[in-house]
């Protein structure tokens, strides 16, 4: 499959009156065309940080992409000015916001929000615009788009506010569509259909999707492939089937043994996790989970441990793959979902290169 | 099944009576909690279950209906002394853990604040043991008492706002969503703190959220919630299995399982009020099907529900 996207080592950084918080240390990542990668983790892991530099949308300064290449289609696009951005945003890359109270604009017609990006990036007339708003706007699901074209936000529902974000961000058919938390505001019922929406819109026009989400039930149903970030890292990466069926990382473990499951009868205490994420002013020397880890071997507090590779797709970053590492065995609640996938190497392989 | 500890008749809650855009928000609910229990209410935004919560402990004054706290009516008339001795037995955590706490105030005089109004610490040094104390229960130490909530991170906050509901030994606490604002890591440290002060403290709780996992998780029974109506109340375990009205139903079916392969083949069933086709002349009320699972049907439904799951 196609590359669309590449992060190499991305490193993104803050200046704040408490010093520096490096907010994302050395995260790579690919995408294909077509795929929908999963980055899950709490806030302050760096997930959000990473999909805003994709779009160079965080503020600089204060911060500042330290080190690493984003390539899209082969070019780096961390290099690039503003003006070049202007190009690539909504055109190349679009995204979509968690809430959608607040990013859109109140005192516009819906309908003249997507027309703007018609206009600017395929140099449209007005009335094609507004033809094609509201094509747009019944391809998402939004009954009589004739008579909504003309509408003000604050008529519109929470789930429709949604909807026609979604037909903002996908107007110029984008290749690739940032989704941060874009359900996380809406009802179980409302946030099925967004979901439903978005896979039929992605298998129309083949977007490739990030999906940025703290909902692992989310994660199951849209990722193809799923990264797992903390502490500004991806600690676990592999499809969506090697995450909630082999997890080898502990804090995967944890954020799935956290979940109560709907079949489950026993009224056991939930697992949690104990504690809280690290400053990222000062991050801690060796494994930055390892405060919170009780699988933390002697070494996570001394060195960093490296990408193990367990199968062709699937990464972990913990010490506790080394061959020389102590057998473990994964919470109960994890044990449960664990099955033997057939792609898996004989045994964990050390990755060189940072992956 | 134990006494009741709590009885909602009727109640109805109407935002903008006599004008035009006058708001049903719960329209004409009964229900009562038992002593000891967790009872959930879900149901999607704006269908009433936040201002359920609230008229009942009378942050809104009731339009109609009744609230019995231990047989003793919580709305009507009521001296400032009276009213006193309720607000003790009766508190509640808020949903957001930011605004929910006065910023410039510590953490001390937070939590402290309902032991002052009640008189409940005899000298400063009884007050502020009391307060290292509740801090100690909720899984803050003694350091964090001279704070403010700035320096605290949400699931922290959330547990600053436990302690300030258990500050004066309530019997009943309302939790409006108190987790939904947290992370998922954290959500978990607060549901299980929740549940072991529930054991030590006998403490009954309405527990309102629209995450159904969780709610099923800490609830003994649970409330559906539909337009400001009650649609089904059940035992937890028999709600999820059986899920009678066709609203929890479509519910049920829309919660994402963090499973991908009973992702793949999910089925979602939507609901339409217009599948009841009910009469004019039909009266509406919650029947028992089975026993302790309530439906809000009309007497032919309720012949076929009972066909159906009563053998």
């Amino acid at each position: 499959m196609e590359k669309l996207l590449e992060v190499k080592n991305l490193e993104v950084s803050f200046q704040t009156y408490g010093g520096t918080v490096k907010a994302v240390r050395g995260v790579s990542f690919d995408l294909h065309k077509g795929e929908t990668l999963a980055i899950v983790g709490e806030s302050g892991s760096g997930k959000s940080v990473t999909s805003q530099s994709i779009m160079k949308l965080i503020p600089m300064p204060p911060g500042r992409i330290s080190g690493g290449q984003i390539l899209l289609s082969g070019e780096d696009i961390v290099p690039k000015t503003e003006k070049q951005m202007e190009k690539i945003r909504g055109k190349e890359i679009s995204m979509i916001f968690q809430d959608p109270m607040t990013s859109l604009n109140p005192t516009m017609r819906v309908g003249t929000q997507i027309m703007e990006v018609l206009i600017k990036h395929q140099n449209m007339s007005k009335t094609d615009a507004k033809n094609r708003a509201i094509e747009l706007l019944r391809l998402v699901g939004i009954p009589m788009p004739e008579k909504r074209v003309n509408q003000y936000p604050h008529e519109f529902s929470g789930g429709m506010r949604q909807r026609a974000m979604i037909a903002i961000a996908l107007a110029a058919n984008p290749k690739l569509l940032i989704a941060d938390e874009p359900t996380t505001a809406l009802d179980v019922t409302i946030q099925a259909q967004i979901l439903e929406l978005m896979k039929d819109l992605q298998n129309k026009m083949d977007t490739s999707i990030i999906f940025i989400t703290h909902d692992l039930g989310v994660v199951a149903n849209v990722a193809d492939r799923v990264a797992v970030m903390y502490a500004g890292q991806i600690v676990e990466m592999g499809t969506v089937d090697e995450i909630f069926y082999d997890p080898r990382h502990p804090y995967t473990w944890g954020l799935l043994a956290s979940m109560p499951s709907l079949e489950n009868d026993e009224k056991a205490e939930l697992a949690a996790i104990p504690g809280t994420p690290p400053d990222l002013t000062d991050p801690p020397k060796g494994d930055a989970f390892a405060a919170r880890n009780q699988y933390a071997l002697a070494i996570d507090f001394e060195e960093e441990p490296p990408m193990f590779q367990i199968s062709e797709t699937h990464f972990a970053k913990t010490w506790l793959l080394h061959p020389d590492a102590p057998k473990v065995e994964p919470p109960e609640a994890v044990k449960k979902r664990m099955r033997q996938l057939s792609s898996t190497f004989e045994k964990p392989v050390v990755v060189k290169e940072g992956k | 099944m134990a006494e009741k500890l709590l009885e909602i008749k009727n109640l109805k809650q109407h935002f903008n009576v006599g004008r035009p855009n006058m708001v049903k928000a719960v329209d004409g609910i009964t229900f009562d909690i038992y002593k000891g229990e967790t009872l959930g209410l879900v149901g999607e935004s704006g269908c009433g279950k936040s201002t359920t919560g609230r008229t009942i402990i009378r942050l809104y004054d009731a339009t109609d209906g009744q609230v019995l706290f231990e047989g003793e009516d919580v709305h009507g008339k009521k001296s400032a002394k009276e009213l006193k001795k309720f607000n003790r037995k009766m508190q509640m955590i808020f949903q957001d853990p930011y605004a929910s706490l006065n910023p410039r105030m510590t953490v001390a005089d937070i939590i402290a604040e309902g032991i002052d109004i009640h008189g409940l610490a005899k000298s400063k040094k009884e007050r502020m043991e009391r307060v290292y104390e509740l801090l100690d229960t909720v899984g803050l130490n003694k350091e964090h008492a001279n704070r403010y909530p700035h320096e605290f991170s949400g699931g922290q906050r959330q547990r600053i706002g436990i302690a300030r509901a258990l500050a004066v030994d309530p019997d009943f606490i309302i939790a409006d969503e108190p987790i939904s604002a947290l992370d998922v890591s954290i959500q978990a440290q607060v549901v299980n703190l929740m549940k072991k002060l529930q054991r030590e403290k006998g403490l009954t709780y309405l527990f309102i959220a629209h995450d159904l996992s969780m709610v099923k998780y800490i609830s003994d029974r649970i409330g559906v919630m539909y337009f400001g109506k009650l649609v089904e109340l059940a035992p937890a375990e028999d709600l999820y299995n059986n899920p009678m009205h066709p609203y929890t139903q479509s519910l049920l079916s829309a919660i994402p399982l963090p499973d991908p392969e009973t992702e793949r083949t999910r089925r979602r069933k939507s609901y339409d009020p217009a599948v009841h086709n009910y009469a004019d002349n039909e009266k509406l009320e919650m029947r028992e099907i089975t026993p302790g699972h309530f439906v809000y049907c009309s007497e032919k439904e309720y012949n076929e529900l009972k066909a159906k799951y009563a053998k």
